[in-house]
C-alpha cells in the first residue's frame, strides 16, 4: 500500500512521531515516503533509507493551507493510499484540511493500525485505555492521525542530505510575531519524571508545591484538562486524551482521581505514585504505589525531605 | 459582521461515556461541552466590540436542547440546529459538511470554535469545516486582544505566534484561553426567548459520505496490583524511598 508520512521539524531534526510511524511502516512493509514540514535551513531529516521530501515554510506566514495543497498533488500524482500523521498541531490540521480535499474522513487518535486485505483496519483507546475500540476504512484513500508515543522510534542515521526541497509559498494571514517559549528545565515528552497535578490542588496558588518537587526532581509539569480548563495551567501541559501522551520511567499524579480522559495519556508510565485523599479515586486502580493522604501537605514535607 | 458558534451538546462529563453499537449513547439530557465556552466567549467578545450577531450552530440528538440553553444562557442572540437521525454515528467529514453548510445559512463571517469535543475528541473539525468554506482557519488560539483590529495568538508546538484576525475565517480556542462568562438569572430567563431555528439534512446541501466502519469493541484492561497505603505521617518516606529504589533520585 503507497504511503506518505508527515512529519516536522523539531528543532533540526525529524519530528519524534514521524520516526514512530516511519518504524511501524517498516514492520508492516509498507512502501512509504515522508514529506516533512519546517521553517529551519537544511534540517537533519534526510536517511538513505527512505525517501523524504522536505517542504518549507517561511515562517512569517500561516502556510498549513497551502502545504497541504502541494501534498494534495503528491497523493495524486503518486496515487498514495495511506496518509498518516502525528497528532500534533500541524498533523492535525494536515489531515483534516487533506481530509476535505479527498472526501475521506480521517480516523484520529490512532494507537495501533494493520492492513487486512487491502483494508486499513485502526485501533483508538477508549475508556481510559480499557477497551479498544477497532474500525475499517472502507474509502480509496485512507488518513489517519496516530498519538504520538504509539510506537517505538525507528533507529536511523539522520543527515542534511538525501531529501529534496520545496519552497512553500502561502497566500495565507501574515504571523507579526513569533513567541518561542524558553524551554527551561525538562519537557513533558521527554522528561524521565512526569509530576502532574489535579483538581486536588484546590487553588492555582498551591501550584507552587507542585512546582518545588519538580525542581527538586529534575522532573516536567503536567496537568489534567480540568485544570487547564480552569485555566490554571497552559493547554500545552495537558495530559490525557485531548493532550499529551507520557510515558515516563515515574509519573506523580498529586491530587488527580484518574478520569479516563487523564488515564490514556499517562497509564503506560512505567512506574505510577499517585497521592489523593480520596481513598476510592480511580488512578489508584492503575498506580503501582498509591498513598491516601492530604495531597497539599504531604506534597511539602517529600520536598524538603528529598 | 455576523459570527456563527458551534456548540456541541454532549452527555455528562462527569458520567463514564458508555456505547451502544459502537456509538455514544446519549441521553435526552444533554449538557453543553464546556470546551465551547471559550469559543462563545470569543463570539461575544467580538459582538461587543463590533455590533456583531452572534448564532450558535449545532447539529446531534436535541433531546431537551439543555446544552443549548445554555449557550444562549451565555449571551449569543440565537441558534440554528440541525438533528436528523440519519447523522447518527457521523464522522468527522459529515458532521464538518453539516457545520460548514450551518455557517453558510447564518451568513457568518467568522466561524468560531473550541478545540475538540470531550466526548468525540476528533480535534479536526474546525479546520474541515475551514477548507469546506475555503477561508483561512486560525487554530488553536490561546490569546485575543480586540481593538479596532483583533489579535489572535495561537499555540505552536515551540510556542506561539500573533496573526491579525482576517475578516472571514473559522477560528479554534483552545480551554483556558479566555474566561469564559457565567450567565445570571436575568440571562438564563432571557434565553428562554432566543429564537431557536431548527432545519432538516434535505434544507442543506450534503454530500459527506460514511467511510469507517465499526468493527468491535475489545476489553483491553490489566489490573494493576499495586500498593495502596493510608497515609498516618509516614507517606512522604515511603515515597522517597520508593524513589530511591527506582534510581530516579
Amino acid at each position: 500500500m503507497k504511503t506518505l508520512i508527515i512529519g516536522e521539524v523539531v528543532e533540526g531534526n525529524l519530528s519524534s512521531g514521524a520516526l514512530e510511524i516511519i518504524a511501524k511502516s517498516q514492520e508492516l512493509g509498507l512502501e512509504f515516503e515522508v514529506a516533512t514540514v519546517g521553517t529551519e535551513e537544511s534540517p537533519n531529516i534526510g536517511s538513505e533509507s527512505f525517501k523524504n521530501t522536505y517542504l518549507k515554510c517561511n515562517e512569517t506566514q500561516l502556510s498549513l493551507g497551502s502545504v497541504a495543497n502541494t501534498l494534495k498533488t503528491m497523493v495524486d500524482e503518486q496515487s498514495i493510499s495511506l496518509i498518516m500523521a502525528p497528532s500534533t498541531y500541524v498533523g492535525r490540521d494536515l489531515i483534516a484540511f487533506l481530509s476535505v480535499d479527498f472526501s475521506s474522513s480521517q480516523v484520529s487518535n490512532v494507537i495501533n493500525f494493520s492492513i487486512e486485505e487491502g483494508h486499513v483496519i485502526t485501533s483508538n483507546s477508549i475508556n481510559g485505555g480499557e477497551s479498544e475500540y477497532n474500525s475499517k476504512i472502507t474509502s480509496d484513500k485512507k488518513f489517519l492521525l496516530i498519538r504520538p508515543k504509539s510506537f517505538e522510534e525507528v533507529q536511523v542515521e539522520l543527515s542534511n542530505t538525501n531529501y529534496e526541497t520545496i519552497e512553500i509559498n502561502s497566500e495565507d494571514p501574515e504571523v507579526f510575531d513569533i513567541f518561542i517559549e524558553e524551554k527551561s528545565g525538562p519537557q513533558l515528552e521527554d522528561s524521565k519524571i512526569v509530576v502532574s497535578a489535579g483538581r486536588g490542588m484546590v487553588d492555582s496558588s498551591n501550584l507552587s508545591l507542585v512546582e518545588d518537587l519538580a525542581s527538586k526532581l529534575n522532573a516536567a509539569i503536567g496537568g489534567t484538562r480540568a485544570i487547564v480548563d480552569a485555566g490554571w495551567m497552559p493547554y500545552s501541559q495537558q495530559v490525557g486524551q485531548t493532550g499529551k501522551t507520557v510515558k515516563p520511567d515515574v509519573y506523580i499524579a498529586l491530587g488527580i482521581s484518574g478520569a479516563t480522559q487523564h488515564q490514556v495519556g499517562m497509564k503506560d508510565s512505567k512506574y505510577i505514585i499517585a497521592i489523593n485523599k480520596d481513598e476510592e479515586a480511580p488512578i489508584f486502580q492503575i498506580s503501582d504505589l498509591g498513598i491516601v493522604a492530604d495531597t497539599l501537605s504531604i506534597v511539602p514535607k517529600i520536598t524538603e525531605n528529598l | 459582521m455576523k459570527i456563527a458558534v458551534c456548540a456541541k451538546q454532549i452527555p455528562d462529563p462527569a458520567l463514564d461515556i458508555t456505547y451502544s453499537e459502537g456509538l455514544v449513547s446519549r441521553p435526552d439530557e444533554q449538557v453543553l461541552d464546556d470546551t465551547d465556552r471559550y469559543g462563545i466567549e470569543v463570539a461575544l467578545q467580538l459582538k461587543e466590540k463590533f455590533d456583531a450577531e452572534v448564532t450558535v450552530i449545532s447539529m446531534g440528538k436535541l433531546g431537551t436542547e439543555k446544552g443549548i440553553q445554555q449557550a444562549l444562557q451565555m449571551g449569543p442572540d440565537k441558534a440554528l440546529v440541525l438533528e436528523d437521525d440519519s447523522l447518527s454515528g457521523s464522522n468527522s467529514l459529515m458532521t464538518a459538511n453539516v457545520l460548514s453548510e450551518l455557517s453558510k445559512k447564518v451568513g457568518a463571517d467568522i466561524t468560531i470554535f473550541g478545540t475538540e469535543s470531550t466526548d468525540g475528541y476528533s480535534g479536526v473539525i474546525p479546520q474541515q469545516v475551514s477548507r469546506m468554506l475555503g477561508l483561512p482557519c486560525i487554530s488553536y488560539i490561546k490569546a485575543v486582544e480586540i481593538a479596532d483590529t483583533v489579535s489572535l495568538t495561537r499555540q505552536t508546538s515551540t510556542g506561539s505566534e500573533k496573526v491579525q484576525m482576517p475578516s472571514n475565517c473559522v477560528l479554534s480556542v483552545t480551554a483556558g484561553g479566555v474566561e469564559p462568562r457565567y450567565p445570571n438569572f436575568k440571562d438564563i430567563m432571557a434565553a428562554k426567548s432566543k429564537p431557536v431555528e431548527k432545519i432538516s439534512l434535505s434544507d442543506i446541501e450534503f454530500s459527506a459520505v460514511q467511510n469507517i466502519e465499526f468493527i468491535d469493541i475489545k476489553d483491553v484492561s490489566t489490573t494493576k496490583q499495586g500498593e495502596k497505603i493510608v497515609d498516618e505521617g509516614e507517606g512522604f518516606q515511603v515515597i522517597i524511598d520508593k524513589l530511591k529504589e527506582l534510581k530516579a533520585i
